[in-house]
């Protein structure tokens, strides 16, 4: 009872994409729910819309029909400012391809969001510096992302998602551009995210194996769920 | 209301520094605006030029008349009975001898090749009486002398005399069947005066075949407040002459004159700065589409759209400031005290010098603003509705 739970909720989703004259739907009537503190890898082939789902659930895209709702907040009905507002606070990404901003340093992407906040320069300084030791990147402050390699480029992304401590993490395919080695430490540190600091995660992947720090695992076909599994440990 | 200050700051800043990926198109844009910004100059300055070397010329207490109705002197026409009728007026400042101070005057137009090119051009010839010099108090000898009434002797200003041929000290030149020698160089405080040659006005009548032929009075006033006694009994004549002040002469001839550059630079200068405009929007929708996953990515963290709206018009006004910076710069060292010449009235050449003035600068300002608002604005808009999707398929 201490704070709200932040449960997602899809409610019969419809959703197309313009093709030509007609539309292709991509969700006929998508219902899922994704209780708070959930670890869930989505997988399934390219253009099942795995990646919408990530969209919808993030207020960067918005359905046709049905209800997108968390933690009690109808996506749906919100103004662009409000979802503006409410993502900031609630959703962090975390992208394959990191987007960071090329011509800023390490620390500077990850104040990004921070700026957001009331926090000062100085708190934000300081958050900014714990935020890159959790992420084991604390040496590597002022450097450009070209100077950092994909993984430690990653951990930045992941930072930067984390910085302004919101309850969902959405995990873009996050190992899809690295090595075996990197892939796994970000595995693991997205894991000590869920279970440590209790973030929910929604994983993109394509990687069977990066499944396992997952509690759950989705696989998506046309449009569906075709099958579910939950994982033996927790 | 801070908060989006911060997040326009923030991205502000990123898009500047990201500038250097885009170094050759955002420069064609700076470029583009400093050549508009020049060419705003260059006529501004002239027109100020022009002002300020007319305004130099003339004084208050010397009245100058003319036929009524007559723009210059070029065509006026003043007969020599009224001539007469005139020196009896009040107010006329006279010798010691009890001789009024008039100068007789009429303007012939002469040809003179220029230095660099050998092209013949208009320069305006001057005869005038014997009192002329004492009507001009700014008219200084640089070299050589002055020279003699009643000889066909000419002095010339001395700006004219390196620009054309034949015009050193002691050069003998032709104009028509004429024969003059040159005997002195003279300054006369930057006024339109110095773009003139004067000499004896019977003998200019005499050689160009224009007998008593007197275009001008020019009459030096016991003081300035003496004009208006002398102005209406000139009226009173009723012979359709009109005295004028020296100075409201030529200061009606400026403005009309610097009223004409500025009807002919504003209209191609804003032609121009369309043009930079459109060029600015291209340079700006590549920058936006250069910046599309970039954009996406913050406004996905919660960058507001106004932020994203705001970035881009920085960067916009940012280039087309820097373009004005250097095209105020160029203009200052390169245009200002850069002598020019123009047909004056009596379509002859007059030499000024362009002139720059903070107002000025600040009007090329203005002009980059605008074009950097009007290049800027749509693109900044489109920067404000990039889908966010591209965040999660871009690869930066
Ligand atoms: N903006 C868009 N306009 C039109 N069609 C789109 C758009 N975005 C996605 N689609 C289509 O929607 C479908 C689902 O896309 P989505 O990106 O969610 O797939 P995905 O499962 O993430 O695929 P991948 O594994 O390749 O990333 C695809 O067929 C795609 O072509
Ligand atoms: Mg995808």
């Amino acid at each position: 009872m201490t704070s709200v739970s932040y449960d997602i909720e899809l409610n019969g989703v419809y959703k197309s994409y313009p093709l030509g004259k007609s539309r292709i739907p991509i969700f006929e009537d998508l219902t899922m729910t994704i209780p708070d503190g959930d670890f869930l890898a989505i997988m399934g082939p390219s253009g099942s819309g795995k990646s919408t789902i990530l969209n919808l659930i993030g207020g960067i895209d918005t359905v046709v029909r049905g209800h997108v709702s968390i933690g009690g907040s109808m996506l749906d009905k919100m103004s662009t400012r409000a979802l503006t507002r409410w993502r900031s606070e609630v959703i962090g990404f975390v992208f394959q391809f990191y987007n960071l901003m090329p011509m800023l340093s390490a620390a500077q992407n990850v104040e990004l969001p921070l700026l957001l906040t009331d926090l000062s320069a100085a708190e934000r300084r300081e958050r900014v510096h714990t935020i890159l030791d959790i992420v084991g990147l604390a040496d590597r402050h002022d450097h450009l992302p070209s100077l950092l390699s994909g993984g430690q480029q990653q951990r930045v992304g992941i930072a930067r998602a984390i910085a302004s401590d919101p309850r969902i993490l959405l995990c873009d395919e996050p190992t899809g551009d690295l090595d075996r080695k990197s892939a796994d430490e970000i595995l693991e540190l997205l894991q000590l995210l869920n279970t440590k600091l209790g973030k929910t995660i929604i994983m993109v992947t394509h990687d069977e194996s990066s499944t396992r720090v997952a509690k759950r695992t989705v696989i998506l076909d046309k449009g569906r769920f075709v099958s579910e599994e939950i994982a033996q440990c927790a | 209301m801070l908060g989006f200050i911060r997040q326009s700051i923030a991205l502000s800043g990123a898009n500047l520094r990201s500038l250097p990926r885009r170094a050759w198109i955002s420069l064609s844009m700076v470029l583009s605006v400093t050549l508009v910004v020049l060419v705003l100059l260059g006529f501004l300055a002239m027109a100020n030029g022009f002002r300020k070397t007319l305004s130099a010329t003339g004084s208050e207490d010397v009245a100058l008349v003319l036929s009524r109705g007559a723009f210059s002197e070029a065509l006026s026409r003043i007969g020599t009975q009224q001539g007469h009728l005139i020196e009896e007026a009040p107010g006329i400042a006279r010798t010691n001898e009890g001789a009024p101070l008039i100068s007789r005057e009429l303007v012939v137009p002469v040809d003179a090749v220029a230095q660099d090119g050998g092209k013949n051009e208009t320069l305006s010839l001057r005869g005038i009486s014997a009192n002329g010099l004492a009507l001009r108090p700014g008219l200084q000898i640089s070299a050589g002398r002055m020279m003699t009434p009643g000889t066909a002797e000419i002095v010339i200003g001395a700006r004219l005399a390196a620009r054309y041929e034949d015009l050193n000290l002691g050069d003998t030149i032709s104009f028509g069947r004429s024969q003059w020698t040159v005997v002195g160089h003279f300054t006369a405080g930057g006024s339109v005066f110095e773009s003139e040659l004067l000499a004896d006005a019977g003998l200019v009548q005499a050689q160009f075949n224009r007998p008593n032929q007197i275009q001008s009075l020019r009459v030096r006033l016991e003081d300035p407040a003496a004009f208006d006694r002398f102005s209406a009994y000139v009226d009173g004549l009723d012979l359709g002459l009109l005295a004028q002040s020296e100075k409201a002469f030529y200061a009606a001839q400026a403005s009309d004159i610097s009223r004409i550059i500025l009807f002919l630079g504003w209209p191609l200068a804003i032609v121009m700065a369309i043009g930079a405009a459109v060029g600015a929007m291209t340079t700006m929708y590549s920058s936006v589409s250069d910046r599309m996953v970039e954009i996406a990515t913050v406004r996905a963290l919660g960058f507001s759209r106004s932020a994203a709206f705001v970035a881009t018009l920085v960067e916009a006004l940012t280039l087309t400031l820097i373009g004005c910076a250097i095209g105020v710069a160029l203009a200052w060292v390169g245009l200002d005290g850069w002598s020019a010449s123009t047909k004056s009235g009596a379509n002859a050449q007059l030499a000024f010098q362009l002139a720059l003035s903070w107002p000025q600068a600040l009007s090329a300002v203005v002009l980059a603003l605008g074009i950097g608002a009007l290049g800027g604005g749509l693109p900044a808009l489109r920067a404000t509705r990039v889908p966010l999707r591209a965040a999660m398929s871009g690869r930066a």
